[in-house]
């Protein structure tokens, strides 16, 4: 069509595709990406310090053990967020965003996904604080949202508690710049809940992982960038480096904290066709620290992970940087079973013996 | 049937169309909605959806996600189809298929892009089953080629003529490539580290339709045939109903109770205000007389 046609058409119906785009929101997004550069000053200067600076010298983890998701998981979430030093009573009227893990949900393999339980349980949490809740997630292997919140199970137990959902996948989209910088990509596209969430909350299922050893707090954040502009899966970020890029999304996103779901978790065979292993964990804490921690649970070195090995930038892995609240990891460690193959078996810890 | 009448219609009472009610206009959801109200003879405002598509087309022929995006470019054969199949059923049985002048210089533009795009490939890999020296088209120029880009532009290139080109025939070589020995295929890995991954309803569908034309089925599409029909039932979500009963429509099948899943589904979809959703469920509605559909028979 000529734009003179398009002139003809009623000016209700003339949306020029050129026209539309939306005012650009850099100022605000780079602002973040500041803010995140400047750990602890930022959150100052925004007045709330809602969580403990990710470059403090010591971040605390949280565990708890003998979890059920028919149980009390809410009290424990909460316990553990205190525990962690997040101020709660600074969520008030704060939007907070909860990212599960739907990569590709499938209800014969519930292990895969974050339980719907947990998502609920860590959005009464906040919401009882007065934040805003918004759960999101844009699944990595299937362009059917839809299809992702049915078979988790999480759509229907978010309508039944009147939480809202954010198809990251989908949604209008803000840049960032990259202030990880160990990728060669210089920015990340930003779906409009994550970019303007005051707080993102990491709520992983605790699985192994086939090409980077684990998968939980930081590797679960891949899912905050959209497939429209990264594809199914999101190979942008594989061809620029797996670890590099959990990295450098990690370094670029506003402020973060994980919720692990490590009830039951996925070994073998992880991210997508690993067994059930039954773990009872809970872990909370910044995503940094519960990885490495997560790691030693498992049986994994977590200096031999490339991307907590990066992640040292952000927040320590040093066991004795990274004081226990709750239960002590030793007495929960429990090695997963991991595919026969060089690139993982050199991730093993050498104290680690597979009891099953 | 009163579903269908009910989303053409509020897909044709829009003024853009986009994946969420208050979302940006897009490219994918456009060019279906083009597709869709073209076919329920909505002839005016799939004109709208085809001018707005041509007014985001790039310098370099693509047409991005959004209006003001350049890259990716995946939405570009969805558009090119838009541009291309704009015919009622009625006249169907004399399709016009690249033929319209409006579009000519779109068209040509899209093609010219689509050709020079392609996926990353490489020698084949050992922890990886499918054949990764294969080139299709990715999501995003620089990475790997997936089945949904390659089953988009496969039938786009059909549409346009070039269904025998080069790059065609490597396109359905490897969305053959794709399928999965259990029945189906997913995003596009097949095998990785030794363990056959999980198939998907969504890329099956377009796989089968992509790959339907007057080639006798292999026995990997039939099974991926017997997934979908297995697959398919009265909660499958809309966008995989939708594209799931257009692969079985485009090999003569049709489940009996297909109607009134895709109603159900329909009333889901306008709920959320998706477009894209709609407009799917809309041409899948139409069953063999879906454009896309037509396509591969008029080839055949």
């Amino acid at each position: 069509m000529t734009p003179q046609l398009l002139e003809q058409l009623p000016e209700s119906n003339s949306h020029s595709p050129r026209d539309a785009a939306p005012a650009p929101r850099l100022a605000q997004i780079d602002r973040r990406g500041l803010l995140i550069g400047a750990g602890v000053v930022a959150a100052g200067a925004i007045g709330y310090p809602l969580v403990a600076s990710a470059f403090a010298a010591e971040s605390p983890v949280f565990l708890a053990r003998n979890q059920r998701y028919d149980s009390s998981l809410e009290r424990t979430i909460r316990d553990g967020l205190l525990a962690t030093r997040v101020d709660l009573a600074a969520l008030g009227g704060r939007r907070v965003l909860l990212k599960p893990n739907l990569v590709e949900p499938s209800r014969a393999r519930p292990q895969m996904t974050t339980h719907p339980a947990v998502v609920v349980a860590a959005a009464e949490v906040f919401r009882r604080y007065g934040a805003t809740v918004t759960v999101g997630e844009g699944p990595g292997h299937v362009r059917d949202t839809q299809m992702a919140l049915y078979e988790s199970s999480v759509g229907a137990a978010l309508e039944d508690a009147g939480v809202e959902f954010a198809d990251l996948n989908y949604e209008d989209v803000a840049w960032t710049h990259n202030a990880g910088r160990a990728s060669p990509l210089a920015g990340f596209w930003l779906p409009q809940s994550v970019a303007t969430a005051d707080l993102i909350v990491s709520l992983p299922k605790l699985k192994t992982h086939h090409w980077v050893g684990m998968t939980a707090a930081m590797k679960n954040l891949y899912g905050v960038l959209p497939g429209i502009q990264y594809g199914w899966p999101k190979n942008v970020l594989h061809h620029a480096g797996i670890p590099q890029t959990v990295f450098d999304i990690n370094a670029s996103l506003p402020r973060t904290i994980a919720i692990v779901d490590g009830i039951i978790c996925m070994e073998g065979d992880g991210p997508i066709l690993g067994s059930a292993k039954a773990m009872g964990l809970i872990a909370i804490g910044a995503p940094v620290a519960v990885d490495a921690t997560c790691a030693r649970i498992i049986g994994l070195q977590p200096k031999k992970i490339e991307y907590l090995e990066l992640g040292r930038r952000l927040g320590p892995i040093d066991e004795r940087h990274i004081p226990q609240r709750g239960e002590a990891w030793r007495e929960l460690a429990s090695p997963f079973q991991i595919v026969e193959v060089p690139h993982l078996q050199r991730l093993r810890r050498k104290d680690a013996m597979l009891t099953s | 049937m009163k579903y269908l009448d009910y989303i053409v219609d509020a897909l044709a009472r829009e003024a853009a169309w986009r994946y969420q009610p208050r979302s940006e206009p897009a490219s994918e959801p456009t060019a279906l909605v083009a597709l869709a109200l073209a076919a329920y003879g909505r002839d005016a405002d799939a004109e709208r959806a085809r001018a707005w598509l041509a007014a985001a087309q790039n310098a370099d022929g693509s047409v991005g996600v959004r209006a003001a995006d350049h890259t990716p470019g995946w939405p570009t054969p969805l558009a090119l189809l838009a541009w291309t199949l704009h015919d009622s059923p009625k006249s169907l049985e004399s399709p016009s298929a690249s033929d319209s002048p409006d579009y000519a210089d779109c068209c040509r533009r899209a093609t010219q892009w689509m050709l020079a795009t392609v996926g990353e490939s490489s020698p084949r890999q050992e922890y990886t089953g499918h054949d990764t020296s294969l080139t299709g088209w990715p999501w995003v120029v620089g990475t790997h080629s997936w089945v949904e880009p390659t089953a988009m532009s496969l039938l786009a290139l059909r549409a346009v003529g070039l269904g025998k080109h080069a790059r065609a025939r490597e396109a359905a070589t490897l969305l053959q490539d794709r399928l999965l020995d259990r029945g189906g295929c997913n995003y596009g890995n097949t095998v990785v580290l030794d363990q056959q991954l999980l198939p998907h309803v969504q890329p099956t569908g377009l796989a089968l339709l992509a790959l339907s034309g007057k080639e006798p089925a292999t026995p990997l599409v039939a099974a991926a045939l017997d997934y979908l029909a297995a697959e398919l039932g009265p909660m499958t979500t809309a966008a995989s109903l939708a594209w799931g009963l257009l692969g079985l429509a485009a090999f003569d099948r049709w489940p009996d109770a297909a109607d009134s899943w895709l109603s159900a589904a329909a009333a889901r979809a306008k709920r959320r205000g998706a477009s894209h959703e709609m407009a799917l469920l809309a041409l899948a509605g139409l069953k063999q007389r879906s454009p896309l559909v037509h396509l591969n028979r008029q080839i055949a």
